[in-house]
């Protein structure tokens, strides 16, 4: 048992992180003000690969698999949830659920330049009726000789207002139910009656956009039906659960910027004559942060070992992004206490911090999902069956 | 046209602590790094490529590293960052080479590929900062040599550089084949693709030559220097330092310079 990166990974992460440290941080603060990343960065780590990281270099992608992608999903995690969440939903559901399901045109005509940047992805599933329970989505797509019909209105979709491809579930067969009756769809976002409706002034992750999506007499040609008609939901499914294992990774980096910040920060804080750092009430936060951390890492870069490897992975998956997101919860949230009140600050990156690590408890399946997921998965053996 | 890139391997300044009380350098962490004079390197052969590719002409960039064995992941990042081929020239009886041992080494790799049009490395390294190996591989190889390039062009039978000149710059015209050692500061290093990365390790090859292929012999591996001690260079001279208010302080600057005479 070799727990050592291979050495292309080490100095894949050390790129990434001087990457990182130079072009990200130092814009983090005002990409949450702002509301925005910038578009220049989102190019940047186009040129470099940075936006097709698990995809194979054949498709543009940079051939890192998933090994590779939360490896950058931790790094991204450390200085800046927003673009951690705009690479995120772009690689991680958008561009990977055609990686998995597309047909070889769908590749060539899609995954390419979402894999190599030039274009922008998202992944169109939840409506305002429809969040945990996805099968209840009222989005529907009707043929029309050798066109699809799509009508209806998605919600909370990452990346929707900058996304040049998207893929959209939507009812094909309303007696069907979710098996059968969804079918996913790719979708060129200046198809006419497609259309951006508000954007969420969010609480957290406030670079990344978050927009509704009104398609209204969208027609998609029959091509676009990506992976089975009718089986919409494995597709979402098989994406959903790749990319939990990298949003564990990005909530790690969060993790690990917290705990680092807090030694450094409690080294420099004195109060009654001496740095908070001689008092055992800080050592006990920072050892409970290590030792999540440290779980949250074996957990995360072994399930990426098991994608790599095609081995069965939904469980492991469901359980980076449901740990990885408490633990970022514990971890920000004890950073936030050594920090005292500057740690409250708009000024300080510890309060950025705590308001984007809240959403890694709710989006891509809520953390109630997750825990259903792993119970599904485990009782199944025994003859129990939980729908999921 | 060939232009030969040599690199070195450092420790990663970042691993060690200086202790001047101790008169000792402590290792805590020792991970190697390709050294940043040999990324500037890299960065100014690549921007002379692309900048005139017709006059470099399907340029081939090669790397080279005298190193041991671990040299060989200094050589996949400068693979990584560009370069189209990479040699390690390692042998146990390079180990105690000095400066001018390891620019024979190079030398000796220079000649073995063929020669070059083009050898472009570091003004001096990190660690011992001697800036002894490009000057002496331009001697060893009877090339022209330009130091302390702030920028090079390749133009019409040859080569155009912008070198330091006391307090100034000045152009230089060279014919090739030349050597030129680059500024550090001149040329920040690009990041290499992600692709690159993952190819340097899975796709490509570090060749590897000792002693026997580069026909050296023990007389021009015999190193002239010999270790006896290191210490530590005195501390700085810090400057003057005023104090008051800030035209108070402005007075006495200006004061201070008249004194010396760098201003009447």
């Amino acid at each position: 048992m070799d727990f050592s990166f291979p050495k292309e990974y080490q100095l894949f992460r050390r790129v990434v992180r001087e990457i990182c440290d130079t072009e990200i941080k130092p814009l983090a603060k005002k990409i949450d003000r702002e509301h925005e990343v910038p578009s220049e960065l989102v190019r940047k780590l186009a040129s470099l690969g940075l936006m097709g990281v698990p995809f194979p270099q054949t498709y543009g992608g940079m051939g890192g698999g998933e090994t590779g992608y939360c490896i950058l999903a931790e790094e991204l995690g450390r200085v800046c949830s927003s673009t951690t969440t705009v690479v995120g939903a772009h690689i991680g559901i958008a561009a990977m659920s055609i990686h998995l399901d597309g047909t070889e045109r769908q590749k060539q005509k899609y995954l390419i330049p979402l894999a190599q940047g030039k274009h922008i992805g998202a992944f169109g599933l939840t409506e305002a009726a429809a969040g945990s329970d996805a099968a209840a989505i009222k989005t529907t797509a009707v043929r029309d000789g050798n066109e699809f019909v799509i009508n209806g209105t998605k919600v909370f979709i990452t990346n929707g207002d900058i996304a040049d491809t998207i893929v959209i579930m939507a009812v094909t067969d309303s007696s069907l139910g979710a098996y059968g009756g969804i079918t996913a769809f790719i979708v060129e976002t200046a198809s006419p009656g497609f259309s951006i409706g508000s954007l969420e002034n969010k609480m957290g992750i406030r670079g990344s956009s978050t927009a509704e999506c009104v398609l209204q007499d969208v027609r998609v040609p029959k091509e676009n039906v990506l992976g089975r008609f009718g089986a919409g939901f494995l597709t979402f499914m098989k994406s959903l659960d790749i990319g939990r294992a990298s949003l564990g990774a990005g909530c790690l980096g969060g993790a690990q910027a917290a705990m680092e910040a807090s030694i450094a920060w409690s080294k420099l804080r004195e109060q009654f004559g001496v740095p908070v750092a001689t008092k055992q009430a800080v050592h006990f936060m920072i050892s409970e942060m290590f030792v999540d951390i440290e779980a949250l890492r074996s957990l995360v870069y072994r399930t990426a070992w098991l994608i790599d490897t095609h081995q069965p992975h939904i469980m492991e998956a469901a359980a980076c992004k449901l740990f990885g997101s408490e633990v970022a919860g514990r971890c920000s949230n004890k950073a936030l206490q050594i920090h005292g009140a500057l740690g409250y600050s708009r000024d300080c990156e510890i309060e950025r911090g705590w308001r984007d690590q809240r959403i890694t408890e709710i989006y891509e399946g809520t953390n109630e999902i997750q825990r259903i997921v792993i119970a599904a998965n485990l009782f199944r053996p025994y003859g129990v069956r939980i729908p999921t | 046209m060939r232009i030969i890139v040599p690199v070195k391997q450092t420790l990663d300044p970042r691993g060690i602590t200086v202790r001047r009380d101790k008169e000792r350098i402590f290792v805590n962490q020792e991970e190697y790094i390709l050294e940043p004079g040999s990324k500037a390197a890299i960065e100014a052969a690549l921007r002379l490529v692309e900048s005139a590719p017709e006059a470099a002409g399907g340029a081939e960039l090669v790397a080279l590293c005298v190193g041991k064995a671990q040299a060989d992941d200094a050589l996949r990042e400068a693979l990584a960052m560009g370069c189209d081929s990479a040699y390690l020239l390692c042998d146990k009886a390079f180990e105690e080479a000095d400066v001018g041992v390891t620019a024979r080494v190079l030398a000796a790799a220079v000649e073995k590929l063929g020669g070059a049009d083009l050898v472009i490395t570091g003004r001096e390294s990190g660690d011992t900062g001697a800036g002894q190996t490009g000057p002496r591989l331009a001697e060893a190889l009877g090339m022209a040599q330009i130091t302390d390039v702030y920028n090079a062009s390749i133009e019409e039978g040859g080569l155009r550089a912008v070198r330091r000149w006391g307090e100034g710059y000045c152009a230089v015209l060279a014919r090739l084949p030349a050597v030129l050692t680059v500024a550090p500061r001149a040329f920040p290093p690009r990041y290499p693709h992600g692709a690159r990365i993952m190819n340097a390790y899975r796709e490509w090859q570090v060749t590897t030559w000792g002693a026997e292929e580069l026909g050296l012999d023990e007389g021009a591996l015999s190193p002239l220097l010999s270790f006896r001690r290191e210490s530590f260079p005195p501390p700085l001279q810090v400057g003057e330092q005023f104090e008051g208010d800030p035209a108070g302080m402005a007075q006495d600057i200006l004061a201070a310079l008249r004194a010396q005479k760098i201003v009447r």
